[in-house]
């Protein structure tokens, strides 16, 4: 306890980090004021004439839909070769796709919380990616290159147990940073939708998306601490955290990616970290495939196939217990000198 | 014999891609006993900061066996870690921290009462800058925050590893001070360093590496006397005339221009009776004894080295006996 008690001091003691919450209350700040600057409040007037759109928009999509679906019980007025609908109805079914016009998508100037939430959500939780990462490998690179770790273990001999609650006491430090930080952020947006702009549509559903996605999104972050802390404690310095980001992303994420197109591999885009680490945020990704639908030079062919949040939860898991475990066990044999 | 510290053929070679193999301790061998102010010498790339890391359990050792009050270090070092206080090389701390609150941070990572912390500054004379950032200390300073950080849970062996380095005359003083009251409170204590006229002060024992391996271990006093050759320096009135006389006498002289130095002379006064029968009168006659310094160069051959110790404080060590020092070239001329 008493470890945590002091990691936890040294932590919050960084200047660093420090300055990384300066840099998140700042773009806070300006995001906020930004928005709050832009946006009024909709007349009666306003929110009416929006009504109005959508409601004629969602006619438009139904009765859209509900043609495709005449041409596939093979009804006449619904032949038309002319008219474009897709051969499979289910692409624009309001219900399936889960999206249809709202008052909202026709106000103009108007701040509206359920539009721009994911949105929102999705910048915090990029910086805090950025945040959580730079820390970890920051916190234990400057502690290894320094010399700290090696004081430390002149009063604690027990490496794991060091490393351990190191690791223990960022990712618990981070989780609390996340957790505050996005609420903060989020009740503030809808403060503002409040007073000075327009709160949409809320109802369950929503909230429980929103809900997933704000808590997929606090994942990543842990993991993205988690992988900079290792990447640094196998490194021994904070830029070889940033160092291996970076080659990582152009030897596999370019290059790999341009290897896999000329040998016409299966399915290339489940093999690069960047794509599970969007489906994880977005729920699920649908990528195309070109091989199934190889021979397939009449019809339809549907080469798509998704990524769905589940499996990037694995893959990322892995991966980051992967890089975690060897750190450690790099860590165990290592001789500080 | 069982003492505190007890190191029985220590071996460790580190090995690199690029650099190849490097063997930096061979087969060492320490003992330190309770209560001991006990001086550990090498010349640089010896093999000292090696040995006291695999002690405390930085690095791996690849044979031998290392105990720190009876307890199998480094396996059970976490139960006697409480005991002991220790400095490696030279550490280094967070600039932005003060150093207090660097002091803190260890007093509550180690369970000592952080009330520690104030008692620890100002033992080592930091109490009036202890608020102060450390990127703002000397390096003399940064090394008494490091002795500090040793000192907090009151340790009964502290090892000390260069604890001089960036210190000044002044702050050489205090630390050594500081180890006699230290040895005198019942600390076993353990230095490393090269300034050795500091060793020769302050230490009662002494161990000498060089090439990772013991070259001579024991008292002080009993290491420097092996090294004596009852010489003496010697300036007369008629310096030609007495290498004569004294040479007629059976001793051995080696002249120089304005002394001579006379070996093999168990008893001084043998030389100014020899002289003054015969009326040539002895302006100086100063017994030669070998000092620590004289006897690390000799032992590791490191004044032949390519790589020379990195300090030795400007000069000779004066000897324990007061004798000014030998320059080591006059010295070798002796031993020849």
């Amino acid at each position: 306890m008493n470890l945590i008690r002091a990691e936890a001091e040294r932590l919050a003691a960084r200047r660093f980090v420090q300055l990384m919450v300066l840099l998140l209350m700042l773009a806070f700040v300006v995001t906020a004021g930004t928005t709050l600057a832009s946006s009024h409040t909709p007349t009666s007037a306003e929110v009416a004439a929006a009504e109005q759109q959508a409601a004629a928009e969602r006619s438009v999509i139904e009765r859209e839909h509900a043609r495709c679906l005449a041409r596939d019980r093979g009804e006449a007025w619904a032949q038309d070769r002319n008219h474009y609908l897709p051969a499979d109805c289910s692409e624009i079914d309001p219900v399936v796709q889960g999206w249809s016009p709202t008052a909202a998508n026709y106000l103009t100037d108007v701040f509206t919380f359920t539009q721009q939430a994911e949105a929102l959500l999705y910048f915090l939780v990029a910086f805090l990616v950025l945040f959580g990462f730079l820390v970890g490998a920051s916190y234990i690179g400057a502690d290894l290159n320094s010399g700290g770790v090696v004081n430390l273990l002149l009063w604690r001999p027990r490496r794991m147990t060091v490393l351990g609650t190191k690791l223990g006491t960022l990712l618990g430090a981070v989780l609390v940073l996340s957790v505050l930080a996005s609420v903060a952020y989020l009740v503030t947006f809808w403060v503002i939708a409040q007073v000075a702009g327009y709160p949409g549509p809320t109802d369950a559903t929503f909230w429980a998306d929103l809900a997933a996605r704000w808590g997929r999104g606090v994942g990543l972050v842990l993991f993205a601490t988690a992988i900079g802390f290792a990447l640094a404690t196998v490194g021994r310095h904070t830029a070889a955290a940033v160092g291996a980001v970076l080659a990582y992303l152009v030897v596999w994420e370019m290059g790999g990616r341009i290897m896999m197109q000329i040998l016409d591999v299966s399915r290339p885009d489940q093999l690069l970290l960047s794509n599970h680490v969007g489906a994880w945020l977005a729920g699920e990704l649908r990528f195309w495939d070109a091989t199934p639908c190889a021979d397939a030079f009449t019809g339809y062919c549907n080469g798509t196939y998704p990524l769905t949040w589940h499996l990037a939860f694995v893959v990322l898991l892995l991966f980051t217990a992967g890089l975690t475990t060897t750190a450690f066990a790099v860590f165990r044999r290592r001789d500080l000198i | 014999m069982s003492g505190v510290i007890e190191i029985e053929g220590l071996r460790k070679t580190f090995r690199s891609v690029r650099k190849g193999h490097r063997v930096a301790v061979a087969g060492f061998d320490l003992l330190v006993e309770a209560g001991q102010v006990h001086g550990f010498l090498g010349p640089n790339g010896s093999g000292k900061t090696t040995t006291l890391r695999a002690l405390l359990g930085l690095v791996r050792a690849d044979a031998g066996q290392m105990r720190v009050f009876g307890a199998d270090a480094p396996q059970s070092l976490p139960q006697v870690a409480h005991r002991v206080g220790a400095i490696v090389e030279s550490p280094q701390f967070f600039g932005n921290f003060t150093g207090h609150r660097t002091l803190r941070l260890l007093a509550v990572a180690g369970g000592v009462p952080v009330s520690r912390v104030d008692e620890a500054l100002e033992q080592v004379g930091l109490r009036d800058r202890g608020h102060d950032r450390v990127k703002g200390y000397s390096l003399g300073m940064k090394q008494r925050l490091a002795v500090a950080s040793a000192l907090l849970k009151r340790p009964e062996l502290l090892i000390l590893d260069e604890p001089a380095n960036g210190l000044d005359p002044a702050g050489i003083r205090e630390m050594r001070d500081l180890m006699r009251t230290l040895a005198g409170n019942g600390v076993t204590v353990l230095v490393s360093s090269h300034i050795l006229a500091e060793i020769q002060l302050i230490c009662d024992h002494v161990t000498i590496i060089s090439r990772g391996q013991r070259v001579t271990a024991g008292p002080v006093t009993e290491v420097l006397a092996g090294f004596d050759r009852n010489e003496c320096l010697v300036r007369a009135d008629d310096l030609t005339r007495a290498e004569q006389l004294l040479q007629a006498a059976g001793l051995t002289v080696t002249a120089h221009a304005d002394h001579l130095v006379v070996g093999g002379v168990p008893d001084p006064t043998l030389i100014s009776r020899t002289l003054g029968e015969q009326d040539v009168w002895v302006r100086e006659l100063t017994p030669v004894r070998p000092d620590l310094e004289s006897v690390f160069l000799e032992l590791t051959g490191a004044g032949q080295q390519p790589t020379l110790p990195r300090q030795t404080d400007g000069g000779s060590a004066p000897g324990l006996s007061g004798a000014p020092s030998i320059d080591l070239d006059e010295f070798r001329g002796v031993q020849a």
